[in-house]
Formats: C-alpha cells, sequence, structure tokens
C-alpha cells in the first residue's frame, strides 16, 4: 500500500470533514452531515493486509478524534478514542467478511461505510459510558433517541456519499499499489 | 523463513497500540491537555484544505439572513462594519450602565466616579474559520491565527458578526485558536438583559435581567418573572461582569418562545436561539483584549 497516497487521501478527507461537508449539510433535519473518512477506512479495510488496515484505522480514527469540533474536553483538550476504537472495530469486522464480498462494487462500500459509521457511533457512545462510570469524570449527559436518530441519519448520508467517492477509489486502485493475498489481482471480486 | 520473523514482530505492535487506545479514551481529561498541541501539529497539514473549504462553502451556501440584519454586509468593509456595531454597542453598553446607575443613584443620591468612564475600546481582529464539526451546533470552531494576531488575542475574548456575539475564545494555539459557541455547555450561564426589538412608548427599555443557560443544545434557556412583559422577539443583550467589558450590549440571542412554567406560575421560560453562528460564516471579528495598537484595529 503506497503510504503517500493513502497521506494524502487522509488529508483531503480530513479537510472534507471539517469543511466541505457543511455544504451538504441538512440543517433543517438536526444538521445531518455526511462523512468522509468512513468510506476511506472502508475501502483501506477491504484491500490493504489485514494487519496495516487495522493500523492505519487507528490512526485515522486518532486523527478524527483531533480534528476540531471533537475536543469537548476542558481547555480543548480532545479525547483520543472514539473514533480510534470505533474504525478500528468496523475494520475488524470488514476484514471477516471481505473474502465473501464484491469488493469492487460501489454498492458494496456504501453499505459497509453506512455498517461503520453505526459501529463508530456505537463504539463512540460505549467509550463515552464507560468513561462516565470512571470516578474521575462526570457522568454522561446526551440526547437519547434523537442522536440515536441523527447517527442513522448521518449514515445513510454518509453511504450516499460513498458511492461518488467509492467511484473515485475503485477508479484509481492501481495507484494505491494494494497487493492481494495470493498475489493474483484475477483474485479479487 | 525470514519474512515468518518480520510478521510476528509486526503484529505485537497491534495489541500495544490497542491497549495505548483504550487507556488514552479512559484517561482523566486533565492528563489530556497536550491532546490540544497534538492537535496543532497534525492539522498544520490538513488547514490549507480545509480553510479553502470553509470559503468555498460559505461563498456557495451562504448563511441565511435574518430580516432585521442588514442584507448588505458583505458588499460593505467588514473593518467598517464592525466599528459601526462597536459604536451601536457602545451605546446599548450604556443603555444597560444608565439603568444600573439610575438604580444605585436612588438608593446612594450619589453617582459613582468609574461610572463617567467609557469601556476600553476592544482590538478588533477579523480571523477566518478554517475546521468545524457541521453536524454538531454547539461544537468549538477551529480558527486560523495568523502573524501578529496570536498576542492580541486571550482566552476569553469575544467572537462577534456584525452586533451578536457567536462565542468566546476557549483556547489560543500554536497556530490556531479555539473557539466555542455561546451554546456550548461550557459557557454555562450568562448574565444577560432583555430589551425591547422595536422600541415602543408603552414599554420600558430594559425588559427585564436574567441569568441565561447553555447546554449544548442549539438553543439557550432562561427563567423570568410573568410581569416582565417580555414577547417573543425581544433581544438578548450580554450584561455580565465576567465577560470582557467590551461585550456589553452585544446581542446574544433572540427571545423564540415565551413558555408558562406549570411549577412556578408567576414565572415564564423563555427559549432564546442565537441569530448568528459561527459555523455559518468563514470571517469573525475577534474583540481582542491582548496588546494593542493606536488604531484599535488589526490589518
Amino acid at each position: 500500500m503506497s503510504i503517500l497516497v493513502v497521506v494524502i487521501a487522509t488529508i483531503l478527507a480530513l479537510a472534507f470533514d471539517s469543511s466541505f461537508s457543511g455544504l451538504f449539510t441538512l440543517r433543517s433535519v438536526g444538521s445531518i452531515t455526511p462523512l468522509a473518512m468512513p468510506c476511506l477506512v472502508v475501502f483501506i479495510a477491504l484491500f490493504a493486509p489485514e494487519t496495516i488496515a487495522l493500523i492505519t484505522a487507528l490512526i485515522l480514527g486518532a486523527l478524527v478524534d483531533l480534528s476540531p469540533g471533537y475536543g469537548d474536553l476542558a481547555e480543548g483538550a480532545h479525547l483520543i478514542g472514539p473514533h480510534a476504537l470505533g474504525y478500528f472495530l468496523s475494520t475488524f469486522f470488514v476484514l471477516k467478511i471481505r473474502n465473501v464480498v464484491f469488493r469492487r462494487r460501489v454498492f458494496t462500500i456504501a453499505v459497509l461505510t453506512t455498517a461503520t459509521v453505526i459501529l463508530t457511533g456505537a463504539t463512540e457512545a460505549l467509550v463515552l459510558l464507560v468513561r462516565g462510570v470512571m470516578p474521575w469524570t462526570p457522568s454522561l449527559q446526551g440526547a437519547g433517541f434523537s442522536d440515536l436518530i441523527k447517527l442513522f441519519g448521518t449514515a445513510i448520508y454518509s453511504g450516499l456519499l460513498a458511492v461518488p467517492l467509492g467511484w473515485c477509489f475503485i477508479a484509481t486502485i492501481g495507484v494505491w499499489k494494494f497487493h492481494s493475498p495470493t498475489g493474483r489481482r484475477a483474485t479479487w471480486r | 523463513m525470514s519474512s515468518y520473523g518480520i510478521t510476528r514482530k509486526r503484529a505485537n505492535v497491534l495489541p500495544i497500540s490497542i491497549g495505548i487506545t483504550v487507556f488514552l479514551a479512559l484517561s482523566p481529561a486533565s492528563w489530556l491537555g497536550w491532546t490540544s498541541d497534538l492537535s496543532d501539529l497534525v492539522r498544520v497539514p490538513v488547514t490549507p484544505f480545509s480553510h479553502v473549504g470553509i470559503m468555498v462553502t460559505s461563498w456557495l451556501r451562504p448563511a441565511v439572513e435574518t430580516s432585521d440584519l442588514p442584507t448588505d454586509e458583505k458588499e460593505r468593509n467588514e473593518l467598517a462594519i464592525a466599528e459601526r456595531e462597536y459604536f451601536r454597542q457602545m451605546w446599548s453598553a450604556q443603555m444597560l450602565r444608565a439603568t444600573a446607575l439610575a438604580d444605585q443613584l436612588r438608593e446612594l443620591q450619589a453617582l459613582p466616579e468609574s461610572a463617567l468612564r467609557n469601556p476600553l475600546p476592544p482590538m478588533i481582529v477579523p480571523i477566518d474559520v478554517t475546521g468545524r464539526k457541521s453536524s454538531d451546533v454547539a461544537s468549538p470552531l477551529e480558527l486560523k491565527l495568523v502573524r501578529g494576531t496570536s498576542s492580541r488575542i486571550v482566552e476569553g475574548d469575544i467572537a462577534v458578526i456584525g452586533s451578536d456575539i457567536v462565542g468566546r475564545i476557549s483556547r489560543v494555539g500554536l497556530s490556531r485558536a479555539e473557539l466555542i459557541p455561546v451554546n456550548h455547555k461550557e459557557i454555562g450561564l450568562t448574565r444577560a438583559a432583555i430589551v425591547s426589538a422595536h422600541p415602543a412608548v408603552n414599554r420600558p427599555p430594559l425588559l427585564a435581567e436574567i441569568i441565561l443557560q447553555s447546554s449544548g443544545e442549539h438553543v439557550m434557556f432562561a427563567e423570568v418573572p410573568t410581569t416582565s412583559g417580555v414577547q417573543e422577539g425581544d433581544l438578548v443583550q450580554l450584561d455580565d461582569p465576567s465577560w470582557p467589558s467590551a461585550g456589553a450590549g452585544f446581542t446574544l440571542g433572540v427571545v423564540t418562545r415565551v413558555n408558562q412554567l406549570d411549577e412556578a406560575p408567576l414565572r415564564q421560560r423563555l427559549v432564546v436561539t442565537p441569530r448568528r453562528r459561527a459555523r455559518d460564516v468563514s470571517r469573525v471579528i475577534v474583540l481582542g483584549t491582548g496588546e494593542t495598537n493606536s488604531e484599535g484595529v488589526v490589518e
């Protein structure tokens, strides 16, 4: 896997999520906004070697946790973990099923992106719940059902965004220099 | 055979990385102060792209202008408008101050000397927004710090758009600052005054003094006596000594709902909505209280 290409794609995905995505925000429906990073995570998870995909997911998640808007702790501190662990678990999930899906289909990337957003949201909620149990952290306060609806909305919207993004990724798959486990591209589906 | 060893070494990296991540995720917030500096560093390559993105987004999808705000703001010189709004805000600040003094005068029959002094003029610093989380209306925003501005902005300074307060500076880093919106939960309780949006003969200029509560939702809340006469559309203006004095009289929001409290029949619950939000624009004006120059304006 070409690290340079991953770095460039990561920068563009982070920039999209912290700026361009505002263009697509549904302001009248709870500010639901599509995310580009889950699509990138899914794409890497589908084609990269297992260990590299998992480590990359951790790093990408940590970068998202360090993005503006995610530093909700005192004095602008960021909580590293919710997205890092969420993307890690999502990648683990994709790795388990990637041999039985049509990897080079945009539809596959879109569906898995939707699943990744939901799984990451669940992981984030779990991390915050566990933190809330800790004696040094104030108890968790959330909007409950409305947050859940918003998470599903974001997941579906991100899945829709993954259609053009996934097409771009698949169209440029040669640049990423992935190698199939057997060394034969003909085995990819 | 040689590749077997390499594979085993790589496999060990994963559990260690996960362990570190889980540890960080559960650590106390006081241990994570360094993450803000780390965020500054990792955002360096992203900020130019996201800055362009914010400008393009603001151009393609501008904020909805409310009817009582000037619509030709974008065509005018931003600094001139900021100065005009500053003088307008000073009038409101003096009105609030005069009301307070009138109360004191009735009690003490004497004006304190400090009442004759005007608030110190702040440094007007236009700053570009370079990052935000569009899905959360109360999440912090990232502001770009250019050379010469970092010393003029300190934590707690107020960011405005026109005559509306959109947030406070929560952190000034190496290359960027962080802005928390007025409805962010860290803002907490703020003292404010409610004035009539359209002054009338039969309505007093100052309708009520309130404690405004920001809880991280898209609106803020307050309570007033039923007899205060507050109506929907009235303006909520800052009147809090814990904020920089330059912000007194700026608008925090507009009353969008007045609900009768069943548990307290003599009180009403107000829903206050910010008129302008920093996430809808590409640039805000920070009233810097750091070092100042003679003009009070940063180019």
